[in-house]
């Protein structure tokens, strides 16, 4: 799932050293990462999964029951709709499927502090038949929505159908993976765009209380794929007619929608009629929640760092870097760091910049660590230095580098490599758009300088502060982005496994893929890897990423990215949770003063 | 928008009275042959505070005029260096050298920037130019637009006076924040591929300042000729046969002199504050150095890095305090009614 922010963030990226760290899974080997090195790094987990984790959830030790928990979510905008089909953002789904809404299946934080998949409304992780072409879950008797009533199996397969409608979701994950896998996914347009049509993909039985997804090709990711709130139950007729269904959906966890004002305020109060008993990893705590969207970077941190009433019930998603020495000494433990499986990518346009001398030059012209200042990023903490497309901690993971060794700022190495491409110093232009907003003009300043340092002529494209630059990026008609000869794309998984980082990136035709990658073998290579064995399919993976690497190196992986977390004085047990990379909110307390 | 340029009371520097001098003061036959704006002069050179504004008001004028031979001569620059090389990444981006954690730089008297590393001062002092160029121009347009407006309004009358004191109340109606905020995006969607684009983004912010500051020269203006073309030379004039235009430049002109003067002082620093806060907004000039965007830039390091706050702040006051105390020490010597 992608990145809210791309244009602050899509050139940051952390020093070199830090990769002893990130391999490391705790001890910085060089001690260059100053004190943000001593602290542990939370490693994304391998794709764990409990199939027989039954509710309720374990006892979070010393948890208490009470209180408000304030999360600022800063210099995030948040999602615009709640419908849980639409969401497809890290800030929104992480929200929202802790909270909720409840899907087939759901990740949850083990000990170790691995992310792992359980079962959340089926019973278990569902029953594939042989060839992952059919997935069977059966819906827990005991699972209710906020109004008491008791969740059918129908309505799970109306939620599920619902992710078929592009034209009305257009930006939810459905558009990947329901429309790819699902049977006839091509042809069904969903529930609103085909009104009244039938469709045979998603059957149900109420008296077994079973849901049954067939599939045109193999998906043997569909438990995986249920985690996604889009792969829950939506009430049955009008009432869940978008677009209003997003402002106030009718919610099944053990939280429900107070108010809900877009870009400002999320306000979460407890669900009294959400069963813990069937509820493998989900607490119910707090009293509620306020989510505070956009929150005010220097405020936030000015709050978090004070340490009065309203801080100590706080809990921030990210600390300004000028900050980061005090909050690492005042807060300890609190202050914690999670590896969040997303990378920041640079897409030189693959049918504009055909060699592939450029695009490494371009790799080695790229002032990392000034540009990781420039943009307010924590060195060796918030960004770490990237070699592959598939994230630390994902299975299969090779440790190649495209051009024999760890890209870094190295002008003259991009020089020679300009020169064979037969190009002089100063030829090459390179055409891109940059955000107004402060640090993004900070960042591209930096950009610029290595870039012309490296020999290349750079363009920059202002826009303003308040556009996102996916705007221009994903619009294929868009005159800009006739122009631009360079984008970029800050990406995350959706579950770990390489199936939702290469494809999404790299897959001709696919949305994200604004280096307009486009190789036959390649694509070839991804459907045949979908059919393989699924023991086989992580290796299969990292041996495509480091071939894709190396061979046609389509574009730049920057960084990889982690998340800082900062926890006031009486929220308990603060942790985050890899597989999406946001605070473990489920099992987030109020200690009593 | 609508700026506060004159009050009432300055029209008596052009009123009947003008000329006129307390018989029984005892510098009566002193004074009697000096025009009206030599003895606003003198009024004004013996106000010390205007002196010394006007003293630091030229100051800064020539900081905007020489601010490339000052940063030549200071050896310092707008370049960017590379942030890793001066900046320690282990301080939150804070500084090697100098402040805030550092004693006094003499490469770097104002210190460098965080996160970027740029020199302060060159900033400060390429910033001080962008306000003066920008505030300087916009007021020249803005005067210059409304004293010509005003003049053919309430000169002609009748239709036209009706029509040209529409236009004027309409833009008086629109709302300058709201404009600035909704055109900025427009220009910088519209021209944002041009290779000129920061040029253009300096004469829209020129023009958006003009454009919204003229309405209460034009409404003065329009006021005193209604006032004056009734008067006994205006009409001789006319009898004698003189074109309007001579009549408009020669006979009415002169006349005005007091209440443009006294607009146009307290125009310039309405602009310089102005053009600092649309930038902090972020719709001003966004590709080099500017008082506000300096300030945008260092609000987060109010706590850490404070001299990087004041430096902007402090010209920005000094500027505007400045040319506002001008303004009204102007107004003030051109009233005769004002006794101090």
């Amino acid at each position: 799932m992608r990145r809210s922010k791309p244009l602050a963030a899509v050139a940051t990226v952390a020093a070199m050293f830090a990769l002893a760290a990130c391999g490391g899974g705790g001890d910085d080997g060089d001690g260059n990462g100053g004190s943000g090195a001593d602290r542990d790094f939370t490693e994304t987990g391998a794709g764990d999964k409990d199939p027989e984790a039954q509710g309720p959830a374990p006892e979070v030790e010393g948890a208490q029951e009470g209180g408000t928990i304030t999360v600022y979510l800063t210099s995030d905008p948040g999602p615009d709709s709640l419908d849980p089909t639409e969401g497809w953002s890290v800030t929104g789904n992480s929200i929202q499927q802790a909270l909720t809404h409840r899907s087939l299946t759901q990740f949850m934080r083990n000990e170790d502090g691995d992310a792992i998949l359980v079962p959340d409304l089926a019973t278990d992780l569902g029953t594939p038949n042989e060839d992952y072409t059919e997935w069977t879950f059966t819906i827990k008797d005991d699972v209710t929505w906020e109004t008491g009533d008791p969740i059918t199996a129908e309505e799970v397969a109306f939620g599920i159908t619902r992710s078929l409608d592009s034209e009305t979701f257009p930006s939810g994950p459905g558009t990947e993976y329901s429309v790819h896998y699902f049977l006839d996914g091509d042809k069904y347009k969903g529930p609103y765009t085909d009104k009244g049509k039938s469709y045979d993909g998603v059957t149900f039985d109420e008296a077994a209380r079973t849901v049954t997804i067939k599939m045109s090709t193999p998906f043997p990711d569909m438990d995986y794929w249920g985690s996604f709130m889009a792969m829950g139950p939506a009430p049955l007729g009008d009432t869940s007619n978008p677009p209003d269904y997003g402002k106030d959906p009718l919610t099944t966890g053990p939280y429900k929608i107070d108010s809900f004002r877009p870009q400002e305020e999320l306000v979460l109060s407890r669900n009294d009629q959400w069963n813990p008993d069937s509820d493998p990893a989900r607490h119910q705590y707090a009293d509620g929640f306020v989510f505070k969207f956009n929150a005010d970077q220097a405020q936030t941190d000015e709050i978090m760092l004070s340490g009065n009433a309203e801080s100590q019930t706080a809990v921030s998603t990210g600390i300004g870097s000028d900050n980061y020495q005090q909050f690492d000494s005042e807060l300890g433990d609190r202050l914690v760091q999670q590896g969040a499986q997303c990378i920041s990518t640079l897409t030189p346009d693959y049918t504009k910049i055909t060699d592939i001398n450029v695009r490494k030059a371009l790799a080695w012209a790229y002032p990392y660590e000034d540009i990781w200042l420039a943009g307010g990023e924590v060195p060796g903490v918030t960004r770490i230095p990237a070699n592959s497309y598939m994230p630390p901690g994902m299975a299969g993971k090779k440790e190649y580098f495209a051009d024999g060794e760890q890209f870094v700022f190295n002008p003259e190495r991009s020089k020679e490599l300009l020169a064979e491409a037969g190009y002089e110093p100063g030829e090459y232009e390179i055409t891109m758009v940059y955000s107004e907003e402060t640090l993004a003009s900070a960042v591209q300043k930096q950009l610029v300088k290595g870039w012309e340092e490296g020999g290349f002529k750079v363009t920059g494209i202002p826009i303003a502060a308040t556009e996102s630059a996916y705007n221009i990026w994903l619009d294929p008609d868009n005159k800009i982005n006739k122009k631009l000869n360079m984008r970029g794309v800050n990406w995350c998984s959706d579950w770990p496994s390489g199936s939702t980082m290469i494809p999404p990136l790299l897959k001709t035709g696919a949305v994200y893929n604004t280096a307009l990658f486009s190789e036959a073998d390649v694509d070839a290579e991804m459907d045949r890897i979908a059919t393989i064995p699924l023991e086989e399919q992580a290796d299969a993976w990292g041996a495509l990423d480091e071939k894709i690497g190396t061979e046609y190196f389509p574009s730049i992986v920057t960084a990889f990215r982690n998340d800082l977390y900062a926890f006031g004085e009486r929220v308990g047990s603060p942790a985050g949770l890899a597989s999406i990379g946001a605070p473990y909110y489920q099992n987030l307390y109020v200690a009593a003063e | 928008m609508s700026l506060p340029t004159t009050g009432p009371e300055t029209l008596g520097g052009t009123s009947e009275e003008t000329a006129l001098v307390d018989p029984n003061s005892s510098t009566a036959k002193e004074i009697s042959g000096k025009s009206p704006m030599r003895i606003a002069l003198g009024r004004l050179l013996r106000d010390k505070i205007a002196v010394v504004c006007a003293i630091v008001a030229f100051i800064f004028v020539l900081i905007a005029l020489f601010a490339g031979v000052i940063s030549k001569v200071l050896g310092v620059s707008l370049e960017t260096p590379f942030a890793s090389s001066v900046l320690d990444m282990l301080n939150g981006g804070l500084p090697k050298e100098g402040p805030p954690l550092h004693g006094f730089d003499p490469d770097h008297p104002f210190g460098i920037a965080p996160r970027t590393g740029e020199d302060n001062l060159a900033y400060w002092l390429y910033g001080c130019r962008t306000s003066m160029i920008i505030a300087g121009s916009a007021t020249l347009v803005a005067a210059t637009v409304g004293i010509v407006i005003g003049l053919v309004a309430g000169f002609t009358g009748g239709l036209v006076d009706k029509i040209l004191s529409f236009v004027t109340d309409l833009f008086l109606t629109i709302p300058f924040l709201l404009a600035a905020l909704t055109l900025a995006p427009i220009i910088s969607e519209r021209f944002s591929t041009s290779p000129h684009y920061f040029t253009i983004q300096r004469w829209t912010l020129i023009g958006v300042l003009a454009g919204f500051g003229w309405m209460g020269v034009a409404r003065l203006i329009r006021g005193e000729v209604l006032s004056l073309r009734e008067r006994e030379f205006v009409q001789a004039a006319r009898v004698l046969g003189m074109p309007t235009r001579r009549i408009l430049v020669k006979e009415l002109l002169p006349n005005l002199a007091a209440p443009i003067v006294v607009s146009v002082s307290l125009m310039l620093p309405a602009f310089v504050a102005l053009e600092a806060g649309l930038a902090f907004l972020g719709i001003g000039v966004t590709d080099g150095a500017s008082w506000g965007r300096t300030i945008d830039l260092a609000v987060p390091y109010f706590d850490t890095y404070p001299l990087y706050l004041y430096e902007p702040m402090i010209g920005i006051t000094l500027l505007v305090l400045s040319l506002n105390l001008l303004g009204d020490a102007i107004r003030d010597a051109l009233d005769p009614k004002t006794r101090r």
